[in-house]
């Protein structure tokens, strides 16, 4: 099994300290303490890291454009994960992946992070398509952002509500906003009418 | 002693600050919340990767902390700083009937975060009243404001175009934020099946095109970003710190403290006068008083009945200026989040670029040219969008390339109509006091309100027409739902200090003065008989400066 967090298990800081490389090349003094402590603290320890990293980067994988883990989603979720869930959140998230690794192992035998991509793509298409099934009336519905309000209860929320970042934290990511869609901060103009062509992408930083 | 004292410093406050100064009076304005100083203290310069957390305020925090402000539109961690904390800052309801007060306590009030869609009354507004018998009749009628409208819509800066329409009045209009390919359609496919029925751009408080007298405030052209929440760098919407505090400042007559929480009015009962005004220093809760010639109360509706019900003595023991009883009565919102939605899927190849800061207008045409079988009306705000990745991708199936081709690909038209209906006036939808303090010792509000058997017509109404026009246009409906949303949401508190005729009826006179205590003028959305189903902001400037004019002309004249 991956090293999933617990809620009560948080003595991550030894790693956590390594990870924010706080070695004694480095020295232990203020300066590389104060420069360790300006780093973001990871919230997963490694190989859960490696596990979203997996999950991240077969959602959205490198194309003609950089895919998640290049646009540092794995890393930003990991954030999330520290300054934004809540505890109940936390473990939604967690269970969720961990149920796409429980299938990797039960169906190839594998963590999924040691998969080919092309058969995590296959596994989690399937994982994915089942997760994302409409469900009875009642359960808590889909959607994590802003949207039309058009979002319908799912079978699997912890993974809708993972998926459903990882696209938030993507095409929100500078990455993205310049190379997959397009983005100005300052359009300067509005033009309410331009002409569709093969480039045209949609904009970006819109609330729907 | 100052000539004036203006309690609160929002979108009332800041135009009568404004005005006051202008004409001469040492004004002080009193704000509640913190400085912000206009520029430095935004958020709009954040990029969408710069923000924190996705833009997504802490879940703990959010539940703790804002358990009423997360449910309006525009909080997320950008605009964090412009909600009150409700954890905080609390009220009353009673069970089963939800009130959702929606604010921020500092300098410029929610005239930072406001929709800033900016519609006139129209004569058959100011007659509702009279004609079919709910609350009593406004004191003025359109005539009486109409100067008022110009020179705000002037001064502010009103996006818009002119129609020619009776329940939508015109004005003085920069250049509308244009119509996309698709809301052309959709407005020619409407007017062709419900003539009567207008489809407009929607009127807003953004520069199109700053004029020389915006530009020496130093406020510029809206630049389409669609960041207005956060606060505007450009001064590109009107606002109380891009706009009217600023005119206020130049005039050298201006006053602003900050962290004063305005406890009560003083009367002084040999004079019949209010003398001054109570406060309490929001840090360290230490209390002292500024006296002033006249005061002008702009706390917003809630907020102005908490002040007045609170200023009791011995000559009004129910509260200052309440010898009606009124004080508190007659809590007025819009029937809001009633929205349909539909696909067009017959829209037009094409695309737009920016995001501007509006959408489109539906004027009312229930009770105007069409019949309807409730009272008032309502009108719509809405676009016709291509929309983006939030709702082609998220929680839907599929990832990888085919996700990626999703997110790029321009989606189908999506038209969303959103309604905003009138509500009536009823002396039983009221603010009171409670017996808790909060933690400065004033006594907390009590809000019991809601919506009656009218405003559930117009809801059902605004969905059924609503469905209409996008069947109409070719479209099909994705979803509306009819019930209204919870009394509040609409951010259109009004009504609980209403002008009218009769003393025994009403609260203020046709000049927004207490008919109980003449130096006494309330010009926020207490002073509303009516609601229409326009949004009201614009029409609160314009009372706010018609009163300061009168009470300026009052003091000259030395009735003070």
């Amino acid at each position: 099994m991956p090293d999933l967090p617990s809620l009560d298990r948080r003595a991550l800081l030894g790693r956590a300290a390594l990870l924010l490389g706080v070695t004694a090349t480095g020295g232990f003094g203020a300066p590389a303490l104060a420069q360790a402590a300006a780093q973001a603290k990871p919230f997963l320890a490694a190989p859960a890291f490696a596990l979203l990293s997996a999950v991240a980067d077969t959602i959205i994988p490198v194309t003609d454009t950089p895919g998640a883990v290049a646009a540092r989603v794995p890393a930003l979720l990991d954030g999330l994960l520290a300054n934004w869930a809540s505890a109940t959140r936390k473990v939604e998230l967690a269970e969720a992946l961990t149920r796409i690794d429980q299938r990797a192992r039960d169906e190839q035998g594998k963590p999924f992070a040691e998969l080919a991509p092309e058969m995590r793509t296959a596994l989690l298409t399937v994982h994915d398509a089942e997760a994302l099934k409409p469900a009875p009336q009642g359960k808590s519905p889909a959607g994590a952002g802003l949207s039309l309000g058009l979002g319908t209860a799912v079978s699997d929320p912890g993974y809708a509500k993972l998926k459903d970042l990882i696209v938030i934290l993507y095409y929100s990511s500078e990455a993205a906003l310049t190379r997959e869609l397009s983005y100005e901060h300052a359009p300067g103009e509005w033009k309410p009418s331009i002409p569709v062509t093969p480039d045209t992408r949609p904009q970006g930083g819109t609330p729907f | 002693m100052f000539d004036a004292i203006v309690i609160g410093s929002g979108m009332s406050g800041g135009i009568a600050a404004k005005e006051l100064c202008e004409r001469g009076l040492k004004t002080l304005v009193i704000e509640r919340g913190r400085k912000i100083e206009h520029g430095t203290d935004y958020t709009d310069w954040m990029q969408p990767w710069e923000t924190p957390n996705a833009n997504m305020v802490p879940e703990e925090e959010l539940a703790r902390d804002y358990a009423i402000q997360r449910q309006c539109y525009a909080m997320s961690a950008a605009t964090q700083q412009y909600w009150v904390k409700d954890s905080e800052h609390p009220y009353t309801t009673p069970e089963n009937k939800p009130f959702s007060w929606i604010r921020g306590y500092h300098l410029g009030g929610r005239s930072l975060m406001w929709g800033r869609q900016s519609y006139r009354l129209a004569p058959m507004d100011f007659e509702a009243n009279a004609k079919d018998g709910h609350g009593v009749d406004w004191p003025i009628r359109y005539d009486d404001l109409a100067p008022w409208y110009d020179h705000i819509e002037r001064f502010i800066g009103v996006a818009g175009s002119k129609e020619g329409l009776e329940q939508l009045p015109d004005g003085e209009f920069l250049p509308p934020f244009g119509l996309n390919d698709a809301e052309i359609q959709f407005k020619q496919a409407v007017e062709a099946k419900f003539p009567g029925r207008k489809v407009i751009p929607g009127r807003v408080a953004n520069l199109s095109h700053a004029q020389p007298h915006h530009e020496e405030l130093g406020r510029t052209s809206c630049q389409n970003r669609s960041l207005c929440e956060r606060g505007c760098t450009l001064g590109a919407y009107h606002s109380s710190l891009s706009s009217s505090l600023p005119a206020a400042e130049r005039t050298g007559n201006l006053t602003i403290v900050t962290d004063a929480i305005v406890h009560s009015i003083v009367h002084d009962p040999k004079t019949g006068k209010a003398t001054g005004v109570r406060v309490i220093d929001a840090k360290t809760k230490k209390g002292s008083t500024y006296q002033a010639k006249l005061i002008f109360g702009c706390a917003s509706t809630i907020g102005t009945a908490q002040i007045l019900l609170n200023s009791k003595s011995d000559a009004f023991p129910n509260g200052l200026a309440n010898s009606s009883d009124m004080v508190g009565r007659n809590l007025m919102d819009h029937v809001y989040a009633v929205t349909v939605v539909g696909a067009l899927p017959g829209g037009p190849n094409s695309y737009y670029q920016g995001r501007r800061p509006t959408g489109l207008y539906i004027p009312r045409f229930r009770n105007v040219t069409e019949n309807g079988d409730f009272l008032r009306g309502f009108g719509y705000q809405g676009a016709v969008v291509r929309p983006g990745w939030r709702s082609t991708l998220l929680g839907k199936p599929g990832i990888g390339a085919e996700l990626k081709k999703r997110g790029r690909g321009l989606a189908p038209w999506v038209v969303a109509l959103g309604g905003f209906g009138e509500m009536l006036p009823d002396p039983d939808n009221r603010v009171t006091l409670s017996n808790t303090t909060d933690k400065w010792g004033i006594p907390i509000v009590h809000i019991d309100c809601a919506m009656g058997a009218n405003e559930h017509k117009i809801a059902e109404q605004i969905v059924a027409d609503g469905k209409a026009m996008i069947q109409a246009a070719g479209g099909f409906v994705l979803s509306g739902a009819s019930k209204p949303g919870v009394p509040g949401l609409g951010i259109h508190e009004m009504g609980t200090a209403r002008m009218g005729r009769d003393p025994r009826t009403s609260v203020l006179n046709k000049f927004n003065q207490a008919h109980d205590v003449p130096n006494l003028f309330i010009t926020d959305g207490s002073a509303m008989t009516s609601s229409g189903c326009q949004n009201p902001s614009l029409t609160y400037m314009a009372l706010s400066a018609r009163a300061a004019d009168h009470a300026a002309q009052l003091l000259k004249e030395g009735r003070f």
